[in-house]
């Protein structure tokens, strides 16, 4: 499908494409109600209280005020309306903002201020500085004599860097003021929501004829949401308006993601559906047959002897209503409540700030908290992530010298800069591509200064380092290079830029010296994107063994290379380029296509390596969550040795004999197969010994055992704690994800940049962390942060936390539930099982809303022990992960425990209330009061940290369930009129709620006291060593033995350079535990292997059986 | 070290307008308080044994007197409880007790002699117990109107009443529905040697009943006029709010077994004093094998004779105490130091697992 865009005709496109009103709204004031409510009921659950809602009208069955079901069911339907009516309502004020803002287009060949909203499809807009582009536009001018504008995109893709907009060569040269007069006709493809990719034709009418179809790009478009920076105007034509445009077709609600929790509540609620259903029916038959054999005596019943035809159902109807609040309505609204407090919480963490941004975590999706405490498995990406994305130029190789090996900077390398000095012809030509093979934009300040905005850390690197090195790159204008070397300035002429793609790895200019005309080509790139191109007879080994050497030392290496064009040689291939460019179809491959004619034979220069430092505290939180059982996987774009490095310096592997690397490799599948079979057998040998063992796969054989042997790769996953993938892609990444939710692990990405954005929507919680390449990321995820290091705390503090809160306050919520329906089943043995209702209406309905969920919200402060020492013991984070607190033993736990308090309390307020006592409404009153009791002191059992927020909670709402109940008490037509003040005059009533509470309380506190002191689970223990004050042992002492002294050399370095320890030094001097100093590894691997294999198999287990 | 921090983030804007969040949130930095940061001042009880100890035994020494005085005061109470239907069906209708129960020609008065075991202290409380009657049934209990029985002008409000909502001509009852129809309607007259005892009939029924639950202008109306008698007719010059057994009447029990205050005896009971009873044995509860009770009772602090609380308290209060010595005894026998972080299974055994 194409679309054809009449630049600047005001009648013919006007109804073929939308306008320009921007609608993100997902309801109007008229279908608001029945959307919603669409929305609300299709889930199962509030299917099932409407039903119930809706049967309790039958006022033959129901066995309470249908209020008692409506009120609760209609606030909780208002609350979540009103949440959505409210966000709908900014959405709407934010899009009405954009749709008014005033704009300059043209129409009828006057420039005019309109309202965004009414640009139409081939109007021209007119941008001034620091504007926001209304739609998408193709430029047609700007106030840039060379036609660029530059923009910044960082609504769009986050990314807070400048970049240069062109206008397309067509339009080149117009006057301004003949701008608004400009007719054309624009060929481009129908909105997509691809906003790197705009492939399109433009070709003007008279009396702009130009024979050409010019080809557009991106570089030629202003995409909506972009800002017009440092250009005085821009304008351009509008080629999607509206929600067509590239920004509106990629919004768009993200899936939403169900956590392990939410997940297991929803299995609990449907087993306790079951069971309500089976009791029911046997109530129902029950009641039945009671009714046919004892009701028809009690003559003062008066049964009709022939009922309608629905009789039989009429009890078990009863009964399901009298059931019905066995699954407590409020559930969902509690845990929404708390969720969202839990987001908050991460939102508000001082201790999560990154210091030198001042960026505060920030969580965007508030559901899945209670994930982050079950993380099994966490998939990172290397750049950026673990490392700093700080590139700072450190080594180079030039023709076969190594520049910077001795002092660790080649900056300041003498030799370096003698040659230099000298002339070198080498080493001038490497520092040329260094500083002009690029697209950094040098920006020179009224001072002379001169600032870089690159788009990629390692140009802007390059860039900074060739300054250094006297050979400046100053003006980029359109096609012309300005740079100075030593004080004379050289230009250059762009002729074409072949731009850098993953798929390539590597970019090349092609250039004309300005002086002499000769033509170059000037490439940088990946090590295996250059040296196999080499001209033939050149010595390249120098180089490989310069990548090799860099690359172990955790360096990102670059091979610059270069080589003369001869003028047919270049006009030829430039026609072939230019046809490939402006081809609708297949744009990118055909350009890769093209390049790859030119790209070869080249003359290699040299070999940079930049550095990339870690990120302060990365190797203590990968040490500390891998403690805490969660498995590591790194997943990198880099190169195996570079990749390997970091992981080894960031405590990833283990170096020998600890730790035991196995590789995947091959190159065609049976290759691929036999090394995957090779690894996966010693995996299985080495599970039960104490090592470290790891495998490292790379992009190709991963695409290849993906595809082949993806039950082999499986069985290895689950096997492997760590992993490290090499050269993936962005969609490998992805499929990783996959593969590991597939094996019911629950998975967390965490990236940094644009290609890790795959991944980290796939897992199952995505971390961005909001870096240097941009927020790209940080946008996609559930959660950003601003530094690796925050994970941790993110897990073990914000998750962990998250879990046990939502373990206990899901299953209390079922646990007061079905006290209270326990309680009226056993009602219903002493009336005749005829679905009375011991309590009344209002205490039905206020029990759920008002009695018992105030406390239980408190427990979003509970912490079962300090957030210290859950640093210091992480292991304590299986309890989590396993699901130990909310599965469905522990639940049965929680279900006795109601029932046995159903109990006491029945038979208590019975007994107690006998004979001239038996006052319905007091026997119900006694009964109501005794589970309110309970319930208080139940939450205040559970509660292990009470602050003064939960005192006011537990007690205040004892003290407000005597206050209200005595309020109702005072009305003279409730039906409750007079019976909370009799019975707080009994003594009897008092003594009975005693009772209830020794009763019901001593036994469970006789039971977890056992169970804490004997049978205590190891978040006792952590409580009991935290809260005796006695020393809680730090890792340094949990060491088992001495560690064997110097084992530094890494089995895979083949020269580990002396200096290797300055640059890592600074990271390691940080961490608490100097004696690790030596090593980077962990704590103890020998028990800390095998519990932790045991583990990974307990978890699938535990999955799979769930 | 090459200046690098202008072409990082801020991306050459001049500083007029920040569209982007990350330089929002610099500004935006949160607030600090320990509420939010989780870092309210808590205590963190823990379940030593000294406190779950000294809890127990705590619960022992206070349940046990309260039970022990619970108990004192249930047995100080005195009570005579005597079954009468079955003694109150002359012999020769002993195998149709129904026939002569509904037999409206039958003489059903039936004299029952009791004997004062104890001294009774007035007041002395008259009850009927009535058991295996379902008052709580929920075709029983649901058929009132509250409307009806607080106003005259809700007079045909009647909706939960049926079947005993309206008489035959449409009219509505008053009071309607089957708790009302269904009112209890043996009467006893006391006497000792031969002298008439005085029961005492008023203010047996809640204040707040009469005063606001049952209307002084409501008079009753159609009641009893069906096809089906059920229980006592009532007075129609007499307004329902004095009309004191209907009111004690509908406040309908909880359980199938329950008392019912007949009327007070205002003079002391020497023991061994012989009640004469005279009771018109009117009521049916051999259709459904319903015991009638007649109870005379005094009262203590807790209400009526119930053993139960006193029991419960020395029950729990006892388990409490056992518990505590068990624990105790387990505590010295087996001492167990908290808090040992050696104990924690990845620090012990490092091949073991966590349980």
């Amino acid at each position: 499908m194409k679309r054809y865009v009449d630049i600047n005709d005001d009648e013919s496109s006007y109804d073929v494409y939308c306008d320009n009103r921007i609608s993100n709204r997902k309801y109007t004031i008229l279908n608001f109600l029945p959307k919603n409510l669409w929305e609300q009921f299709s889930r199962f659950m509030n299917q099932y209280f409407l039903l119930i809602a809706c049967l309790q009208l039958w006022s033959l069955i129901t066995p309470v005020n249908p209020a008692s079901t409506w009120g609760p069911l209609i606030f909780i339907f208002a609350v979540s309306a009103t949440k959505e009516a409210w966000d709908d309502y900014n959405r709407y004020l934010s899009d009405k903002k954009a749709n008014e803002r005033e704009v300059w287009i043209v129409r009828h060949g006057v420039k005019k201020l309109i309202q965004a909203q009414d640009i139409r499809v081939g109007n021209i807009v007119w941008l001034r500085e620091n504007d926001e582009a209304p739609c998408d536009l193709v430029l047609l001018g700007t106030s840039d004599p060379q036609g660029l504008c530059y923009i910044e995109t960082a609504a769009l893709d986050g990314e807070t860097d400048l970049k240069t907009r062109v206008v397309p060569s067509a339009c080149m040269g117009i006057d301004p003021e003949l701008l608004h007069k400009i007719k054309g006709v624009i060929e481009c493809p129908s909105p997509d929501r691809d906003i790197r990719r705009f492939d399109a034709n433009l070709r003007l009418l008279p009396p702009f004829l130009d024979n050409d179809v010019c080809p557009l790009t991106i570089k030629n478009t202003i995409l909506q949401t972009c800002y017009l920076r440092n250009t005085e105007w821009a304008c351009g034509v509008a080629v999607y308006t509206g929600n067509e445009t590239k920004m509106g077709m990629s919004r768009g609600a993200p899936e939403p993601k169900l956590t392990a929790v939410d997940a297991m509540i929803d299995k609990l609620t449907g087993a306790i559906f079951i069971f309500q259903i089976v009791v029911v029916m046997v109530l129902g038959i029950a009641g039945n047959v009671w009714k046919d054999t004892e009701a028809r005596k009690q003559w003062y019943v008066l049964y009709p002897h022939e009922g309608p035809w629905y009789e039989l159902l009429v009890i078990p109807l009863r009964f399901e209503l009298l059931c019905s609040i066995m699954i407590p309505i409020s559930i969902k609204v509690s845990l929404d409540l708390v969720k969202s407090l839990y987001a908050k919480f991460i939102d508000w963490d001082q201790k999560m700030i990154d210091g030198e941004t001042g960026t505060p975590a920030h969580a965007t999706n508030t559901a899945i908290s209670e994930d982050l405490g079950q993380v099994e498995y966490i998939l990172t990406d290397k750049t950026g992530t673990l490392t700093e994305n700080k590139m700072i130029f450190r080594r180079c190789c030039i023709s076969g010298k190594f520049h910077g090996n001795e002092s660790g900077d080649a900056l300041k390398d003498v030799e370096l800069l003698n040659a230099i000095e000298s002339g070198s012809p080498d080493v001038i030509r490497f520092l040329t591509v260094m500083a002009i093979c690029n697209t950094v934009i040098p920006v020179q300040s009224k001072t002379g200064a001169i600032s870089y905005k690159a788009q990629s850390q390692d140009e802007d690197a390059l860039v900074h380092a060739a300054a250094k090195l006297h050979m400046v790159l100053v003006n980029r204008n359109a096609n012309i290079l300005e740079i100075k070397f030593d004080g004379t300035v050289i230009h250059y002429e762009v002729l074409e830029t072949l731009e850098f793609t993953s798929d390539r790895k590597r970019m090349s200019l092609v250039v004309k010296d300005c002086e002499n005309g000769k033509i170059f080509l000037l490439t940088k790139g990946a090590d295996e994107a250059i040296i196999p191109y080499a001209i033939p007879g050149q010595q390249t080994r120098t180089f490989v063994e310069a990548v090799e050497q860099y690359s172990q030392l955790g360096l990102r290496t670059l091979c610059l290379a270069w080589r003369e064009l001869m003028a047919d040689e270049y006009y030829e291939w430039s026609l072939a380029f230019k046809e490939a460019s402006s081809s609708l179809v297949d744009r990118e491959w055909r350009i890769a296509e093209v390049c790859q004619r030119i790209e070869h034979d080249f003359q290699v220069l040299g070999v940079t390596a930049i550095e990339d430092r870690l990120q302060d505290g990365v190797p203590e939180t990968i040490e500390t969550l891998r403690r805490a059982g969660i498995n590591f996987w790194m997943l990198t774009g880099d190169k195996q040795n570079t990749a390997i490095q970091i992981a080894l310096s960031c405590n990833f592997i283990s170096p020998e004999p600890k730790g035991q690397l196995l590789l995947i490799d091959g190159k065609t599948k049976d290759e691929v197969c036999r090394s995957l079979e090779r690894v996966l057998l010693t995996m299985r040998i080495t599970s039960s010994e104490p090592k470290d063992v790891a495998f490292v796969v790379d992009g190709w054989a991963l695409e290849i055992a993906l595809t082949y042997h993806r039950k082999a790769f499986t069985d290895l996953a689950i096997l492997s704690r760590t992993a490290i993938c090499c050269r993936v892609t962005p969609s490998q990444k992805a499929q990783l994800v996959q593969l590991l939710k597939s094996c019911d692990y629950r998975t967390l990405a965490i990236g940094d940049g644009g290609n890790d954005v795959k991944m980290i929507q796939q897992a199952d919680i995505g971390v961005g962390i909001s870096g240097r390449e941009g927020l790209q990321a940080a946008r996609a995820a559930d959660y950003s942060i601003g530094k690796f290091r925050f994970l941790k705390r993110l897990i073990l503090v914000h998750g962990r936390y998250s879990y046990n809160r939502t373990a206990f306050l899901s299953q209390y919520s079922f646990y007061k539930s079905l006290l209270i329906c326990f309680i009226q089943i056993f009602f219903s043995f002493i009336s005749g099982i005829s679905g009375t209702s011991l309590f009344n209406s209002v205490s039905l309905m206020a029990y759920n809303v008002f009695y018992t969920s105030i406390p239980v919200l408190v427990s979003v402060l509970d912490k079962d022990v300090g957030e210290e020492t859950v640093m210091q013991h992480p292991q304590i984070l299986f309890y989590c992960q396993a699901g130990r607190l909310l599965n469905p033993s522990t639940f049965a736990g929680w279900f006795g425990r109601s029932l046995f308090h159903a109990v006491v309390v029945f038979a208590i307020s019975i007994h107690a209330y006998a004979f001239e006592k038996s006052e319905m409404e007091e026997v119900s009153m006694v009964a109501l009061s005794g589970c309110i009791w309970l319930q208080a002191f139940v939450v205040a059992l559970e509660t292990n940290s009470f602050t003064i927020l939960q005192h006011l909670a537990i007690w205040g709402n004892l003290l407000a369930f005597y206050i209200i109940n005595l309020m109702l008490s005072a009305i003279p037509s409730s039906g409750m009129y007079t019976i909370m003040f009799r019975l707080c005059r009994q003594p009897s009533y008092w003594l009975t709620m005693l009772i209830i509470f020794g009763a019901g309380m001593g036994p469970i506190l006789a039971l977890k006291y056992f169970r804490y002191t004997y049978r205590p689970s190891q978040i006792n223990k952590l409580q009991q060593a935290e809260r005796m004050g006695g020393p809680i042992l730090s890792l340094g002492n949990i060491e088992p033995q001495a560690r064997s002294t110097e084992i530094a050399v890494s089995p895979l370095s083949i020269t580990q350079p002396k200096n290797r320890n300055p640059v890592y030094e600074p990271l390691l001097s940080d961490s608490p535990n100097s004696t690790r100093k030596s090593l980077g590894t962990g704590t103890p691997f020998d028990f800390f292997q095998s519990q932790t294999t045991r583990l990974s198999s307990s978890y699938s287990r535990n999955c799979k059986d769930n | 070290m090459v200046e690098r921090g202008e072409t990082s983030s801020t991306g050459g804007s001049d500083g007029t307008q920040d569209p982007f969040p990350s330089a929002k949130k610099i500004t935006k930095r949160p607030k600090y308080s320990r509420f939010t940061q989780q870092e309210l001042p808590a205590c963190k009880p823990i379940l030593t044994p000294g406190w779950v100890i000294t809890a127990l035994i705590l619960v022992g020494v206070i349940f046990i007197p309260i039970g022990l005085a619970s108990l004192f005061a249930s047995q100080r109470v005195v009570e005579i409880v005597d079954r009468y239907d079955e003694d109150c069906i002359p012999p020769s209708f002993k195998d149709r007790a129904l026939g002569f129960i509904q037999d409206d020609n039958t003489d059903k008065t039936c004299i029952r002699k009791l004997t004062v075991p104890k001294l009774m202290k007035s007041p002395i409380y008259v009850y009927y117990q009535l058991s295996n009657f379902y008052q709580n049934h929920r075709r029983y209990v649901k058929s009132r109107s509250d409307k009806q029985l607080r106003s005259r002008k809700d007079e045909s409000k009647t909706t939960n009443c049926e079947p005993e909502a309206f008489a035959g001509d449409k009219q509505p009852i008053v009071p309607c529905g089957l708790i009302a129809w269904s009112l209890f309607n043996d009467t006893y007259k006391f006497s000792v040697t031969n002298q008439p005892l005085a029961v005492n009939k008023r203010n047996i029924a809640w204040d707040s009943d009469r005063e606001h639950k049952f209307g002084s202008d409501v008079y009753p109306k159609n009641f009893q006029n069906g096809r089906l008698i059920g229980g006592a007719k009532l007075n129609s010059s007499i307004p329902l709010n004095e009309q004191e057994d209907l009111i004690v009447w509908m406040r309908t029990a909880a359980l199938p077994t329950f008392r019912k205050l007949y009327g007070r005896i205002e003079v002391d009971l020497e023991a061994g004093k012989e009640i004469t009873v005279m009771i018109q044995n009117n009521y049916n509860t051999y259709d459904f094998g319903g015991k009638k009770h007649l109870v005379l009772s005094t009262t203590s602090w807790l209400g009526g004779k119930n053993d139960f609380l006193g029991a419960a308290y020395l029950a729990v209060g006892g388990i409490c105490l056992f518990l505590a010595v068990a624990f105790i005894l387990v505590y010295v026998l087996k001492p167990r130091p908290l808090g040992d972080p050696s104990y924690l299974s990845w620090n012990r055994n490092p091949l073991g697992h966590l349980n």
